[in-house]
């Protein structure tokens, strides 16, 4: 019997499924993509599986974990192909879902469309039952209507139904009795109970997440059964974990369960390898850019973690215009995702303002510099223009490239703009950089921080080609480029922990706060997140229990998230959760309010327990015999307003001690960093470059 | 594109300097939005968003506006600031003073929006003002109904005074401030939410200045108000010369108001007059002139360059006009606090006129001005208490949109959620559902308005004060399109006078039905799929 050393994270994306299977042992890794088999994605899944384990003799019982991540259910959400969902709710409020906050998105648009809701009206039906704010039951549910309407709406074809009554986060009983009926009398439909889901104050949110969990449900259910089933078949018998927003990992029946929590994993599994790659050289705080082709994605990176956000919002209407989606209430790793990447194409506005994205020529037809059609100016394509990317090492270079046609497509809009296509090209690039630094500042100021106190980690095609510039806009002193820049996530999902988060609304002046209720109510939270903590990791030490609330001074609406002191709680801890609250605030706002009286909205926990196996370790570099230095090419730079002769270095054969001063250009496969003049260049041992920023 | 506005007229700010700028001020303002809303005691600043932050130059001139700023505030404020600079003088500012007023004339249009700017100083100088609007808490008078007479009773006035003397709070201002409202500690939390937010603004902005080396404003501001001012004129340019005139009636006091617009297009200059529009009447919803200019100059640009930056650019080709002591430019002391119930006619007088020369831009009329509800009354722990709630009607179709469905326009102001309003409140919410059949029918068919059901359930009398429009006189449709269908107030299922304030009894029900928006073009026209989904969708 050979140890079950091996770990393999597998991350399903749109396109791709890579997987990666990693030795805890000997600290390899090895790779592989494969195309995602959309009518059936484990087959693509485990096509790549059989091939990796074939090729690296991996034996079915060597393997200890599998670590699973996808993008699938926030793709069939944004494409809307779910299931035909139905939602009751209570009599009088089926219009909640659509009518939403009734708060205009884009102010000026006169021909604005709302997002459609995932549930038409003609599937959405209201039940008599009434539940009050305190609780008490006005109006007892009527079972009978209940049952007609289920079966009013499966004989409309509906296979998934949400049930979400108003008030349940204060009193479940008509939801659980709701649960209960259908179970008995309609089996074979699948259910979701907002208490389930997102048992949180606010009944438009609570119902919007509940519909989205009851949308993806069927399909979810489906497809991680079947993978589960079939690595079984194959004698996998080790457990499967499955990545939630949270950046945690879950067992794959509470992936089942509620599968809304699991809409962010893909992108959750790359902003922990950030914090991962940024950890081994001290950046603790960090600022993580992922730039693509199409959009970048911003990580905010506290003591070595990625923040985490109690909402966000699902297949927007406008990608980029917040407040156009379906908001979402789970927990998740923060993640802003801004229209600029290498695809993002660029123009002048109706006032002759250097506009760039967040439309994106994508990768088709992709930059003018592909020759693959591409008319409209793009990043990449002043990112060439600029000496910053090598047009015979693209992608390695097995791309080819035509700078011609990046020079004629620039030189139109040069000539509009009363430019030469070099500063064009130049002002491409500084007006992405700007739109990246700007989303960065407001987020920033949202959280009561400065920016300078970050590092920035650059990932992503298109990321350290911009990271310098970014870096600089934004005041910061030190930027992280790992090796690889486009390091697969799935080598993330192998450094997450086991994790729960679990929600419930108190809505009690902090003074009348009946402090035996709270403690039993954290009580059962805890117990709930332990016992899925149990079934993720049968032999789990201790897990790390973490009490937070959302409390707010009476009369906000919005409610700070707070870490609290241990507990448990008597009348004594009021003091004692004031000051963590007034603590938090004025590290967010700097002052507190003349207002004394506080209210605790939600209370929270978070438990999270590490994976024994480790954290992978990222392969030492290997030393190459040829020299690090490629050669040369004229390379243009802000501080010069003009072209120099730059030094080209070759990433492979860095060593870890190497020091060198910007400008400079640092090539790999993958992608390319840029120094400027003032910058200087370390490779660290962890075969990351660290750049002081000049 | 006209290539006139295209080129730098100031050869130091080319397309890519400008773009940079410009994104560094707003999200400079976005910044200061995030920092006050989050601080807000208003439930009608941080859940419903009526604020807006503005950064000017100088002179008062509007530059940019946080993103999700409201319309009427960003065409107020630099009106207001103007004024700050005429009263109190530039030589009498200094570092660390904060401007306040809330006066309606020179202000927002009613007592209950507090205004503050500060001065942004360089090597001495003043280059810019940080400014910002925010609906306090509470203002103290008469809880805001039609019923007041004179402006007096509407509650606490400040006139143009400093708030904060070189960095000191005026002790005695917020001491009387605090005397004269209802909850003392929120109203005087959002003034330092408000500054708070002036602060980062005035940080963020000398940041920017220092990094690009500039030395004031000037510059910048006239290159990027001359381009807003030259995209606005090409647009207005291409409009047939000539007078357009539009009017309309509204449900009024005891006769109907009369609206009447001219908009005159004079080369590349656009005027409107209100000349002909109802006299002021004795009620508290007269419309002062900064908020008659706010909304008529937003429905300009939402016809005519939506996607353009809002500021002074877009306004210098605009002129506004109507004869004094009419309800859109009542003579002080009117009574103004409800002036939205008739600012938020204007836009669509605005697009009325506008129609017949640009018939594919405009929007048949929506079930707005914005509709509430006051709710006073006293708690269990005898506590008195006053929520403040909104609700909108159906938006108005386009040529090539339904209207949507229950959604605020031309304010932008969002609804409270039922579950955090029946928690403190002495209202039991029965209902708060669509309003099938209630959007006008046409080739696209208006926005549906909603039914709200309400009970009183507390031990206590609760006093209702009523704000709602078109019960009388629906939304227009456009183009042949019906209009949508009038709103309905009702108590324990009799229609009421919703102009007058009113004491419940536990038991008592209300029945809101907000006005459906107007459809646009002949219903004969509608695509049948189309009509086919609304039977389906119980939406007719």
């Amino acid at each position: 019997m050979v140890a079950p050393r091996y770990g393999i994270g597998i991350d399903v994306g749109g396109t791709f499924t890579d997987i990666v299977v990693y030795d805890a042992g000997t600290g390899r890794q090895a790779s592989h993509k494969e195309l995602t088999t959309h009518e059936d994605p484990a087959r693509g899944v485990l096509s790549g599986i059989d091939r990796l384990l074939r090729e690296n003799a991996v034996a079915p019982a060597q393997i200890g974990r599998l670590v699973h991540a996808t993008t699938l259910f926030s793709n069939a959400l944004i494409e809307r192909k779910g299931a035909l969902t139905g939602l009751i709710t209570s009599c009088g409020f089926r219009d909640t879902l659509e009518i939403g906050r009734e708060r205009k998105y884009e102010l000026y648009d006169l021909g604005i469309i709302k997002p459609a809701p995932l549930v038409p009206r003609h599937l959405r039906v209201g039940v008599a039952e009434r539940i009050t704010a305190d609780g008490s039951v006005r109006v007892p549910l009527d079972a009978e209507a209940l049952l007609q309407a289920a079966a009013r709406l499966r004989a409309q074809g509906v296979t998934s139904l949400a049930i979400a009554f108003l008030h349940s986060y204060a009193n479940p009983c008509h939801e659980r009795e709701a649960m209960a009926l259908l179970l008995q009398h309609c089996p074979g439909l699948t259910l979701s109970a907002s208490i389930e889901v997102a048992p949180e104050i606010r009944e438009y949110e609570r119902v919007s997440t509940t519909t989205i969990n009851a949308y993806i449900k069927p399909l979810a259910e489906r497809y991680i059964a079947s993978l589960a089933d079939q690595l079984g078949a194959r004698g996998i018998g080790a457990p499967l974990f499955l990545m939630l927003s949270n950046g945690g990992l879950t067992n794959v029946d509470e992936a089942k369960r509620t599968p809304v929590q699991l809409l962010e994993s893909g992108p959750a599994a790359g902003a922990l390898v950030a914090a991962h790659l940024g950890a081994r050289d001290g950046g603790s705080q960090l600022l993580a850019f992922d730039m693509g082709g199409t959009t970048a994605k911003l990580a905010i990176v506290e003591e070595g973690k990625p923040t985490v956000a109690y909402s966000f919002e699902a297949a927007r209407e406008k990608r980029f215009v917040e407040g156009s989606g379906l908001p979402v209430r789970i927990s998740t790793l923060e993640l802003i995702e801004i229209g600029a990447g290498g695809g993002s194409i660029a123009r002048l506005d109706d006032i002759g303002l250097l506009k760039v994205g967040p439309t994106s020529a994508g990768s088709e037809p992709g930059p003018a510099a592909y020759a693959r059609g591409g008319r409209e100016p793009t990043v990449t394509d002043a990112d060439f223009l600029l000496g910053y990317l090598n047009p015979a090492y693209f992608v390695g270079g097995s791309m080819a490239i035509d700078l011609a046609a990046a020079q004629a497509v620039m030189r139109p809009l040069a000539e509009r703009a009363g430019l030469s296509v070099t500063d064009l090209a130049w002002g491409i690039h500084d007006v992405v950089n700007e739109n990246m630094a700007s989303a960065a500042r407001v987020h920033i100021a949202e959280r009561g921080k400065d920016p300078r106190r970050y590092a920035l980690l650059s990932t992503g095609g298109a990321g350290p080609v911009h990271a310098y510039y970014v870096a600089k806009k934004l005041g910061l002193r030190r930027l992280i480029a790992p090796r690889g820049a486009g390091v697969a996530s799935a080598l993330g999902l192998l450094i997450a922990p086991a994790r729960v988060d679990r929600v419930a609304t108190v809505a009690r002046d902090m003074r009348a706060i009946d402090w035996a209720e709270l403690e039993a109510t954290f009580a059962r939270l805890e117990a709930d997140a332990r016992s899925v903590l149990a079934a993720t990791l049968p032999n789990g030490s201790a897990p790390d229990m973490r009490r937070l609330a959302d409390i707010r001074y009476v009369g906000q609406a919005c409610e700070l998230v707070v870490p609290l002191p241990p507990g448990p709680y008597t009348p004594l801890s009021h003091d004692a959760l004031l000051a963590a609250f007034e603590a938090s605030y004025v590290a967010a706002f700097t002052r507190t309010p003349p207002a004394t009286e506080v209210e605790i909205i939600n209370v929270r926990v978070c438990a999270s327990l590490a994976i024994a196996g480790g954290a992978p370790r990222v392969q030492a570099a290997k030393s190459a015999a040829i020299r690090a230095v490629k050669g040369s090419r004229m390379v243009y730079f802000p501080e010069f307003r003009a072209f120099r002769p730059t030094v080209v270095y070759d990433r492979y054969a860095l060593e870890p001690g190497q020091i060198f001063d910007g400008p400079a250009i640092v090539e790999e496969r993958e992608s390319t960093l840029l120094v400027g003049p003032g910058g200087s260049l370390e490779v660290a041992a962890s075969g990351n470059i660290i750049v002081t920023i000049g | 594109m006209a290539q006139s506005h295209m080129a730098a007229s100031n050869p130091a700010f080319d397309a890519v300097t400008l773009e940079i700028l410009w994104r560094r001020i707003i999200s400079a303002a976005d910044e200061a939005a995030k920092a006050l809303r989050r601080t807000s005691f208003s439930t009608l600043v941080n859940e419903s968003n009526d604020f807006a932050c503005v950064l000017t130059d100088a002179r008062g001139q509007s530059l940019a506006q946080n993103t999700e700023s409201i319309p009427s505030f960003i065409g107020t404020l630099p009106v207001t600031v103007k004024e700050f600079i005429r009263q109190i003088g530039l030589d009498n500012m200094r570092p660390g003073d904060v401007l306040v007023t809330n006066t309606p004339w020179i202000a927002t249009g009613h007592l209950n929006d507090i205004s503050v700017a500060k001065p942004i100083f360089r090597h001495g100088r003043i280059v810019a003002f940080a400014a910002s609007t925010a609906h306090a808490p509470d203002i103290g008078g008469k809880v805001r109904s039609v019923e007041p007479r004179e402006v007096f009773e509407e509650g606490f006035h400040i006139p143009i005074m400093k708030l904060l003397n070189e960095g000191k709070p005026d002790a005695t201002l917020i001491k009387l401030l605090r005397a004269a409202v209802r909850t003392p500690d929120q109203t005087e939390g959002d003034l330092w939410a408000q500054i708070t937010g002036l602060d980062l603004l005035e940080r963020r902005v000398g940041e920017l200045m220092d990094e690009y080396g500039l030395d004031d404003l000037d510059a910048f501001a006239e290159e990027i108000l001359g381009r807003c001012e030259r995209a606005m004129r090409s647009a207005i340019g291409k409009l047939p010369s000539g007078t357009y005139p539009f009017e309309f009636n509204t449900d009024g006091l005891d006769q109907p108001f009369t609206y009447k617009i001219a908009v005159t297009v004079a080369g590349e200059r656009i005027g409107i007059d209100y000349a002909g529009t109802s006299p002021q009447v004795d009620r508290a919803i007269n419309c002062t002139m900064t908020y008659t200019f706010a909304m008529t100059a937003y429905a300009l640009k939402c016809a005519l360059l939506p996607n353009l930056p809002n500021n002074e650019g877009i306004f210098r080709c605009i002129e506004v006009t109507a004869p004094a002591g009419t309800i859109v430019n009542p003579r002080f002391p009117a009574s103004v606090g409800g002036r939205m119930a008739t600012g938020h006619y204007l836009p669509f007088a605005v697009l009325g006129a506008l129609a017949p020369m640009m018939p594919d831009r405009v929007m048949a009329a929506s079930g707005s001005p914005l509709w509430s509800i006051i709710e006073t009354g006293v708690r269990r722990d005898g506590k008195t208490y006053a929520n403040v709630l909104f609700f909108n009607g159906g938006m108005g179709a386009t040529a090539g949109n339904d209207g949507q469905n229950a959604y605020a326009w031309p304010s932008n102001v969002s609804n409270v959620p039922v579950e955090l309003i029946e928690r403190n409140s002495g209202l039991f919410i029965a209902r708060k559902e669509l309003r099938r059949g209630s959007g006008g029918a046409g080739r696209f068919r208006g926005g549906l308005g909603q039914e709200i059901a309400f009970e009183v359930i507390s031990t206590t009398p609760v006093g209702i004060i009523f704000m709602a429009e078109r019960c009388r006189f629906p939304a227009p449709g456009m183009d042949g399109g019906a209009p949508g269908a009038p709103g309905e107030v009702e108590v324990d299922g009799v229609p009421v006078d919703y102009r007058s304030n009113m004491v419940l009894k536990p038991g008592q029900r209300i029945l809101l039905r907000t006005p459906g928006g107007g459809g646009m073009g002949p219903s004969s026209e509608r695509d049948p799929q189309a009509l086919e989904r609304d039977r389906r969708e119980e939406y007719v």
